[in-house]
C-alpha cells in the first residue's frame, strides 16, 4: 500500500455527561491512501460525525491519535497550523445553516482566501469567480447572492466551492446530499467526483445511504456504537458482506429494481434500535439485535480480523484467521 | 376503472397561495383515485405540491392564505371539500387516518402516550351495538394497538412522555394512533423519512402487515421510489402541482415513460454500481410564474414547439400505464 494520507489509530472520543460517559468513538482503525474515497456508513447516533470532527479538528480525541502524511494532527483546529487547515476541510450536511445568512456569496468564498492570505483585491475576485465555475454556477449570476435566494443544491455547490477555496487535499463530505432530492443529488455527486479526479483529492465521505456509497466510495467502513464493524474495498463489501449488521443494512434498503434485489442479501429480519452509546450492551454491542449471535457475545468483545486481503471484519463469526496468527 | 369502486378521488384540483409576491398557483389539475382495498404512492421531489394534496383531502389547509380554485375530491362520492363541519368531523373521526413525517409535531409534547392514544379509541371506536367503549376495553384495545407495532413493554410506553421516546417508538405510536381507529383510508405522508434504513425497514414492514390484516386503503406520499416499490400497488408520480405519469408501481419504475420520471429514476443511485447519471438540469419552477404549457418543458430533454404552449393531456403508453407527455401523442389514447 502506497503511504497513507490520512490514518486513524485507536481513534477515541467520549463526551462526559450526567448520565454517564457517551463513547461516541471508541478506538477505531483506519488508513486512507490518497485519492480514495472512504465511504464511513453507519445509523444515526454510531458515531460517524464525530470521527470527522476529530478529523478536522472540531474535536481532540480522548486518546489515540490521527496521522496526516505520517504526523500527528490529534488536536483541536485551535492548536493546528493554518496550513493543515487549508490542507483539510469539511463540507457539513445542511448548507442553510453552514452558509452565514447575511452574506453574500461572494463574501462567503472571500474569507478563506482572505483568512490564509491567498489572494486580495483583483486577483481575489478572479479566484472566487474560477472556483464558481469549478462548481459549475456562472458567477455573473450568482456572485451577489445571498444563500436564501438560492435553492438548497446550489448552496451546497457553494459550500463546496468555500471547501475547495483553499486548493485543499484532504475533504470530509458530511452527509452532504442528504438533505437533497435524488435528481440534485446525482449533480452534486457527480461534480464531486470530477472534482475529486481533476485536483487529486481524497474524501472522507459520510452517509447512511448505502446505495449511494455502491456509486463512490472506493472503500466502505461501517460504523456501530462508536467501533468500526467492518471495512472492505467497495466490490468486495457489497460482493461478500460479513458482519451480520452489515447484512442486516444492506437487506433493509429500499431499491428500485428487480436486478438490484437480486443484489441485496437473503431478506434477514432487521429488529431491535441502536442503543443509547451511554449505556453501551457489554461483549459485542451488536448482540442485542444480531440474528446470528453466539454464546460469547455478550460476554467477549471481538476483535478485528482481517478475512481477506483489505477485508477486515469484527465479530465472533470470523474467529479461525484470528486465533492462527495470534 | 368503474368509479363505484373508488374509495378516493380527486378530480382537477387546482389550489393557490394568496401571498404578499402574488398569486402561487401550486396545485393545477391532480386527478388521483385510490380504489377500495388498494395502496397506492404518490412520489415526487420537494415542493411538487405531494403534501398540499394530503393536506386538501384532509381539509387542513390554512384558508387562507390558500385557496382551492377549482375540482373536487370525492370519498366514497361525497365532495370532501363542499362537506359540512359537522360532516368532515365524521368523516375524519370515522374514515380518514393520516401518519406525517414528523411524529414529534403530531403528538401533543405535554401529554403521555397513553393519554393521547386513548383519546383517540375512546373517540372513534364503538362497540358492536353502538356504545362506547368501557375504560377497561379502551386501555386494552391502546396496548393492543402498541403491540402490533412491535412495540417492547406497551404498558411503560403508555405512561412515556414523547420526547422519552426515540425517533423510530415515536413514529410506532402515531402508525399505532392510526390503526388503533376503524378508518378505510390511510393517508401516509412521508412517514419514515426521518429514520435509519433498519428502522424503516421494521416500521415499513409492521405497516405493511397491519394494513393487510385491516384491508385498509393506503395513499402513501414518498420520495423515496424504493419505499413505494415495496408498499404500493400503483403510483402517480408527480411535478410541480401535477401528475405527470401514473401506472403499476413495478412496471412504471421499471419503464418509466415521462421524461421527467426518467431523469428521475435515472438518479437514483444503484447498487449495481454503475454511477450515477447527471441528474436534471435546473430546478422545480417558481409558482408565481410557472412556465406555460407542460411545466417540465424548460427542463426537458426532449422539449418541442408544442409543449411550451398546451398542457398536455394524460396519453397511453403501456397496460394501465399513462404519461402526460406529448411524445407519447400517437399512441391510441
Amino acid at each position: 500500500m502506497t503511504e497513507p494520507i490520512l490514518e486513524a489509530r485507536g481513534l477515541t472520543k467520549f463526551f462526559p455527561t450526567k448520565r454517564g460517559t457517551v463513547r461516541a468513538v471508541d478506538a477505531i482503525d483506519f488508513q486512507m491512501a490518497p485519492g480514495d474515497t472512504l465511504g464511513l456508513v453507519g445509523e444515526s447516533g454510531s458515531g460517524k460525525t464525530t470521527t470527522a470532527q476529530c478529523v478536522v479538528g472540531i474535536y481532540a480525541p480522548t486518546t489515540g491519535d490521527i496521522l496526516f502524511h505520517g504526523q500527528s494532527i490529534g488536536a483541536t483546529a485551535a492548536k493546528r497550523g493554518k496550513d493543515l487547515k487549508r490542507e483539510i476541510r469539511i463540507v457539513f450536511q445542511d448548507p442553510g445553516s453552514s452558509l452565514n445568512p447575511k452574506r453574500t456569496i461572494k463574501q462567503i468564498l472571500a474569507t478563506p482566501l482572505a483568512v490564509h492570505r491567498m489572494a486580495s483585491g483583483r486577483e481575489q475576485l478572479a479566484r472566487i469567480g474560477a472556483l464558481l465555475e469549478r462548481v459549475e454556477l456562472p458567477p455573473a449570476e450568482y456572485l451577489y447572492k445571498h444563500p436564501q435566494s438560492i435553492g438548497g443544491g446550489e448552496k451546497q455547490m457553494v459550500a463546496i466551492a468555500r471547501a475547495l477555496a483553499t486548493d485543499p487535499s484532504f475533504v470530509v463530505l458530511d452527509e452532504p446530499t442528504s438533505a437533497l432530492d435524488v435528481s440534485v443529488q446525482a449533480k452534486i455527486i457527480n461534480l464531486l467526483l470530477g472534482l475529486q479526479k481533476e485536483m487529486g483529492l481524497t474524501y472522507l465521505f459520510i452517509t447512511h445511504d448505502m446505495s449511494l456509497m455502491r456509486n463512490v466510495a472506493s472503500r466502505v467502513a461501517i460504523m456501530y456504537l462508536g467501533k468500526l464493524s467492518e471495512i472492505a474495498n467497495t466490490a468486495d463489501f457489497f460482493q461478500t458482506p460479513l458482519h451480520p449488521y452489515t447484512k442486516m443494512l444492506l437487506s433493509s434498503i429500499p431499491v428500485v429494481s428487480d436486478e438490484e434485489e437480486s443484489l441485496k442479501p437473503a431478506k434477514g429480519i432487521s429488529r431491535g434500535e441502536i442503543p443509547s452509546p451511554v449505556n453501551i450492551p457489554p461483549g459485542c454491542s451488536f448482540h442485542s439485535r444480531c440474528p446470528s449471535r453466539l454464546d460469547v457475545c455478550d460476554k467477549i468483545d471481538p476483535g478485528t480480523v482481517e478475512v481477506a486481503p483489505g477485508h477486515v471484519v469484527r465479530c465472533h463469526l470470523y474467529p479461525s484467521q484470528r486465533e492462527a496468527s495470534a | 376503472m368503474p368509479n363505484s369502486l373508488s374509495l378516493l378521488e380527486i378530480r382537477d384540483l387546482h389550489v393557490g397561495f394568496r401571498i404578499f409576491e402574488g398569486h402561487l398557483r401550486v396545485l393545477t389539475g391532480v386527478t388521483l383515485a385510490v380504489h377500495e382495498g388498494e395502496r397506492v404512492g404518490l412520489v415526487g421531489e420537494t415542493g411538487c405540491g405531494k403534501t398540499t394534496t394530503v393536506k386538501s383531502v384532509l381539509r387542513v389547509l390554512p384558508i387562507p392564505p390558500a385557496r382551492v380554485t377549482g375540482g373536487e375530491i370525492l370519498y366514497r362520492g361525497r365532495d370532501i371539500l363542499r362537506m359540512h363541519r359537522h360532516a368532515l368531523h365524521v368523516l375524519r373521526r370515522e374514515e380518514l387516518t393520516a401518519i406525517f413525517q414528523d411524529p414529534l409535531q403530531s403528538l401533543n409534547p405535554v401529554f403521555t402516550v397513553g393519554s393521547q392514544l386513548r383519546d383517540i379509541v375512546r373517540d372513534s371506536m364503538r362497540t358492536p351495538e353502538g356504545k362506547s367503549l368501557s375504560r377497561r376495553e379502551i386501555e386494552a384495545r391502546c396496548i393492543q394497538a402498541l403491540e402490533e407495532t412491535g412495540m417492547p413493554d406497551p404498558e411503560r410506553i403508555m405512561s412515556n412522555y414523547p420526547i422519552q421516546l426515540s425517533g423510530g417508538m415515536r413514529q410506532r405510536v402515531c402508525i399505532a394512533e392510526a390503526l388503533s381507529t376503524t378508518a378505510r383510508l390511510l393517508l401516509a405522508d412521508e412517514p419514515t423519512t426521518n429514520l435509519d434504513v433498519t428502522i424503516q425497514d421494521q416500521i415499513l414492514r409492521k405497516l405493511d402487515r397491519l394494513v393487510d390484516q385491516k384491508g385498509s386503503s393506503v395513499l402513501m406520499i414518498t420520495h423515496s421510489m424504493g419505499v413505494v416499490r415495496d408498499l404500493t400497488q400503483r403510483i402517480y408520480i408527480m411535478y410541480a402541482g401535477s401528475i405527470v405519469e401514473t401506472g403499476p408501481t413495478r412496471q412504471l419504475l421499471a419503464s418509466p415513460k415521462h421524461p421527467y420520471t426518467q431523469g428521475l429514476m435515472a438518479s437514483v443511485p444503484r447498487l449495481t454500481g454503475r454511477g450515477v447519471s447527471e441528474g436534471i438540469p435546473g430546478r422545480i419552477p417558481n409558482y408565481l410564474a410557472p412556465p406555460s404549457g407542460c411545466r417540465f418543458h424548460p427542463r426537458c430533454p426532449h422539449r418541442m414547439p408544442e409543449c411550451s404552449v398546451e398542457v398536455p393531456p394524460m396519453f397511453d403508453v403501456g397496460a394501465d400505464q399513462r404519461a402526460a407527455c406529448y411524445l407519447y401523442r400517437r399512441s391510441p389514447s
